[in-house]
C-alpha cells in the first residue's frame, strides 16, 4: 500500500497491535462468512430450481395448462407437438417424459425415488457432457445414466455396475452432473424413452401407468432469425387450451416464483442474513470502540491541538474501511471452502457469482460504516478540556 | 451530546476548514495573552458555580509564568480558557490579539492551532513512532513536504537525534515528555500551555524536561504559563502567579516570590543553578 502523504493515523492504530487485529479480521471474516452461508444457501435453494430447465435445449417449453412447477404430475397429449410443428419458425420439437423411479443403493439396498428424465436418445435434448457421448449405450434396452451429483445415499456410482429401479435390473452406462431440487430431493437418472416404458408402461393396478402418447415437458427449437415472443404469442391463441406455451425464461421464472411463494426460503435465510448483519455490526462495533476508548486522550489531544471532529471521524472510519476490506477476504476464501462442502453433501447448486460477491462486500461496507459511525460518537464527544488536568 | 447540535458542530466543522487558512496569520502582540474581568462559571442557572473571579492578567512576550495553587483553585480552568478549549464566558480574553469571549467551537479549534500543548501524561499515539506523533501536528497545516524536516529538527532540538524512528513503548518516561514537547513546539507556537509537565517523571527527568522548556522558550522568545505543583522547578520562572478559589491572589517575579516564600519549604539547592 502506497503511503498517503498524511501520517495514516487508522492504519497504524489498527495494525499496531497485530493480535488484536487479527481478532478483529476474525470477527469482520465471521459476519461475512455467516451473510455468504445464509444467503448461499437461499440462492443455492433458488438455483436448484431451475438448474434443470437451464440446461434443456429449447427457446420455447410447452406443458400442461395446470403444471405451475416441475413437482406437478401432470402431462399433455403428445398430438400438441405434432401440431406445434406445423408453425412457421418452429425447427423442431420433441418430448421429455419424467417420472419418479424407486433406486435401490447397490451396497445398502435401500430404496431411493430418484427423478427419471427420459427422450429419444436422438433427440437434442440435453446437451451436456456425459449425455452426448453416451446415445449409443442409452439406446439398449434397461441403461440408464446417472447423475454424479445425486445424495450420498444413492450409493457409490461406477460405470457398468448393476442395481434395480422400479424393481427391475438396471445398467448404468455413464454420468452426468444435473444436482438435487426439491423435485428431485436425491438426483436424476437419464434413460432412453423406450426404455421409460420398459419401467413405466406396466404398473401394477394401484399406480398410473405410462405411454409415450403424454407428455411432461414439451421442447421446441426455433429456426435462425424467428422472433420467440411472437410465436410463442401465436401458439398460445392457435394451440387448445390445455396446454401453456412459454418462452425457456419464462419457464424458469415460473419455477422460481412458485418455490418464492409458497416456500418460507427467502424470508427465513433473509432473516438469518440480517442477523448475522447485525452480529457483524456488533463486533465491528465493538473493535472500534475499544480502539477509541483506548486512545481517548490521544484523540483528545489531537482536538487539542487543533484537529477537528471532521478528522478524527475519518480516522475512525477509514478503520472501518479498512476492516471491511481485510476482513472480507480472508471471510470470501473460506466460503468458498464451504460453499464447495455444501455442494458436495446436499447436491444444492451453491455459485457464488461476482455479483453476489460484490453485494456482500458492500453490505460488509455498510455494517462496518455504521459501526464507526456508532463508536466514533465516542471520539466526537470527547473534551480536549478534560485532558487537562 | 445531541444530535442536532453534533450536526451543528459538524458543520461548523467544515466552516472552519475552510477559513483556517485565513487565521494562520497572526500579528503578534506585545502581550500575547491579555485577560481583563474574566469571570467563569460551572453549570447553568441556580446550579451555576462560579470558578473563576475578576481575572486581570497579561503575558509578555518570551516570559515564562508559573501558575501555582491549590488543587480546585481554578488553575486548570483558566488554563483550558486561554487555550480555547472552554469557551469563554464574561470579560474579554485575547490570545494574541483575538479575542476568544464569544467564538464558537470551529473558531476555537483555529485559535488552538496556534497554542502550544504539553499535558501531564505524554498522549503520544503508542502506534506511531516519535517523528509520526510529531509530524501530525505539521500536518494540520498542510504542511506535507518538510514535515518529516521539520520533526527531525525539533526532536534534535529536545536531545532526540537518536530516538527519532522509536516508538514510544521503547522511549523511557523522561523522553516521550520530551516527544511530547517537541510536537508542542513544531509549530512554533508564540504561547506554550502546559499543565504539570513533569508529574510523571522522577527529578531529573522532570527537571531536564523544564530545563529544555526554559532553554527554547528563551532561544526563540516563546511564552510559556505552565501550572505546577513540582517546588522543585519553580526556578526556572520569571514570574509566578498564585491563584486561590478562584482569585488570583499573588503576581510576583521570582526573586520576589523566593524573598517572600519560607524558604525551607524549597530546595534552596536548586537555586546554586
Amino acid at each position: 500500500m502506497l503511503p498517503p502523504r498524511y501520517t495514516f493515523l487508522a492504519w497504524f492504530n489498527l495494525t499496531h497491535e497485530p493480535r488484536r487485529l487479527v481478532t478483529a479480521l476474525a470477527g469482520v471474516a465471521f459476519a461475512v462468512l455467516l451473510m455468504f452461508i445464509f444467503l448461499g444457501f437461499k440462492n443455492a435453494l433458488y438455483d436448484s430450481q431451475i438448474q434443470l430447465i437451464k440446461i434443456l435445449n429449447a427457446d420455447i417449453v410447452i406443458i400442461n395448462s395446470i403444471k405451475d412447477n416441475m413437482f406437478v404430475p401432470e402431462q399433455f397429449a403428445l398430438r400438441r407437438l405434432y401440431q406445434a410443428r406445423a408453425f412457421a419458425g418452429v425447427e423442431s420439437a420433441y418430448p421429455l417424459y419424467t417420472n419418479t423411479a424407486d433406486w435401490k443403493n447397490p451396497v445398502t439396498k435401500e430404496i431411493r425415488p430418484l427423478r427419471v428424465l427420459a427422450f429419444n436418445p436422438h433427440d437434442p435434448v440435453l446437451l451436456v457432457p456425459g449425455v452426448l457421448e453416451n446415445v449409443e449405450a442409452l439406446q439398449l434396452p434397461w441403461t440408464a445414466l446417472i447423475d454424479q451429483q445425486a445424495r450420498p445415499e444413492v450409493g457409490p456410482i461406477t460405470v457398468g455396475m448393476t442395481t434395480e429401479l422400479m424393481e427391475q435390473q438396471v445398467q448404468v452406462v455413464g454420468t452426468f452432473s444435473l444436482g438435487t431440487d426439491f423435485a428431485a430431493g436425491n438426483g436424476n437418472v437419464i434413460m432412453s424413452d423406450q426404455n421409460f416404458l420398459r419401467y413405466f408402461a406396466r404398473l401394477g393396478p394401484e399406480e398410473d401407468s405410462r405411454t409415450l402418447n403424454t407428455v411432461d415437458v414439451g421442447l421446441i427449437k426455433v429456426t435462425p432469425g424467428t422472433d420467440v415472443v411472437t410465436l410463442v404469442n401465436t401458439l398460445r391463441e392457435q394451440l387448445p387450451k390445455d396446454v401453456r406455451v412459454l418462452t425457456k425464461a419464462e419457464f424458469a421464472q415460473q419455477e422460481l416464483t412458485y418455490w418464492q411463494e409458497n416456500t418460507n426460503i427467502g424470508f427465513v435465510f433473509g432473516l438469518l442474513t440480517s442477523m448475522s448483519f447485525v452480529v457483524g455490526i456488533i463486533l465491528v462495533y465493538q473493535i472500534l470502540y475499544t480502539d477509541v476508548a483506548d486512545h481517548w486522550a490521544e484523540y483528545a489531544t489531537l482536538k487539542a491541538m487543533g484537529y477537528s471532529r471532521l478528522h478524527l471521524l475519518g480516522v475512525v472510519i477509514q478503520e472501518a474501511v479498512i476492516l471491511a476490506i481485510l476482513g472480507f477476504i480472508p471471510g470470501t476464501i473460506v466460503s468458498l471452502g464451504l460453499y464447495e462442502l455444501a455442494s458436495d453433501t446436499t447436491g444444492l447448486l451453491m455459485q457464488m457469482t461476482p455479483e453476489r460477491s460484490f453485494n456482500i462486500f458492500l453490505i460488509t461496507l455498510v455494517m462496518c460504516l455504521i459501526s464507526g459511525t456508532i463508536a466514533v460518537r465516542k471520539v466526537l464527544t470527547a473534551d480536549p478540556a478534560e485532558v487537562f488536568g | 451530546m445531541s444530535g442536532v447540535t453534533l450536526v451543528d458542530d459538524l458543520r461548523d466543522d467544515l466552516m472552519g476548514e475552510r477559513t483556517s487558512k485565513a487565521t494562520a496569520t497572526i500579528v503578534v502582540d506585545a502581550h500575547v495573552v491579555k485577560i481583563r474581568n474574566l469571570n467563569h462559571y460551572f453549570g447553568h442557572g441556580d446550579l451555576a458555580k462560579q470558578v473563576l473571579y475578576d481575572i486581570n492578567l497579561d503575558l509578555p512576550k518570551g516570559q515564562i509564568v508559573i501558575m501555582t495553587g491549590p488543587s480546585g483553585s481554578g488553575k486548570t480552568t483558566l488554563l483550558s480558557l486561554i487555550g480555547g478549549l472552554r469557551t469563554a464566558q464574561a470579560g474579554s480574553l485575547q490570545v494574541m490579539t483575538q479575542e476568544l469571549v464569544g467564538l464558537n467551537k470551529s473558531q476555537l479549534v483555529n485559535i488552538r492551532r496556534n497554542i502550544g500543548f504539553i499535558f501531564q501524561m505524554h498522549n503520544l499515539f503508542e502506534s506511531l513512532t516519535a517523528s509520526q506523533n510529531v509530524e501530525m501536528a505539521v500536518e494540520l497545516f498542510s504542511n506535507w513536504r518538510d514535515k518529516r524536516l521539520k520533526a527531525v529538527e525539533v526532536l534534535t532540538q529536545v536531545g532526540l537525534a537518536d530516538r527519532i524512528d522509536y516508538k514510544p513503548k521503547n522511549l523511557s518516561g523522561g523522553q516521550k515528555q520530551r516527544v511530547a514537547i517537541a510536537r508542542a513546539l513544531v509549530n512554533q507556537p508564540t504561547l506554550i500551555l502546559a499543565d504539570e509537565p513533569t508529574a510523571a517523571l522522577d527529578k531529573k527527568s522532570g527537571r531536564d524536561v523544564v530545563m529544555l522548556m526554559q532553554r527554547l522558550a528563551k532561544e526563540e522568545g516563546r511564552t510559556i504559563l505552565m501550572v505546577t505543583h513540582d517546588n522543585r522547578i519553580l526556578d526556572v520562572a520569571d514570574r509566578i502567579i498564585n491563584l486561590i478559589d478562584g482569585r488570583l491572589e499573588s503576581d510576583e517575579t521570582l526573586d520576589h516570590f523566593v524573598a517572600t516564600h519560607d524558604p525551607k519549604s524549597l530546595d534552596r539547592r536548586m537555586f546554586m543553578m
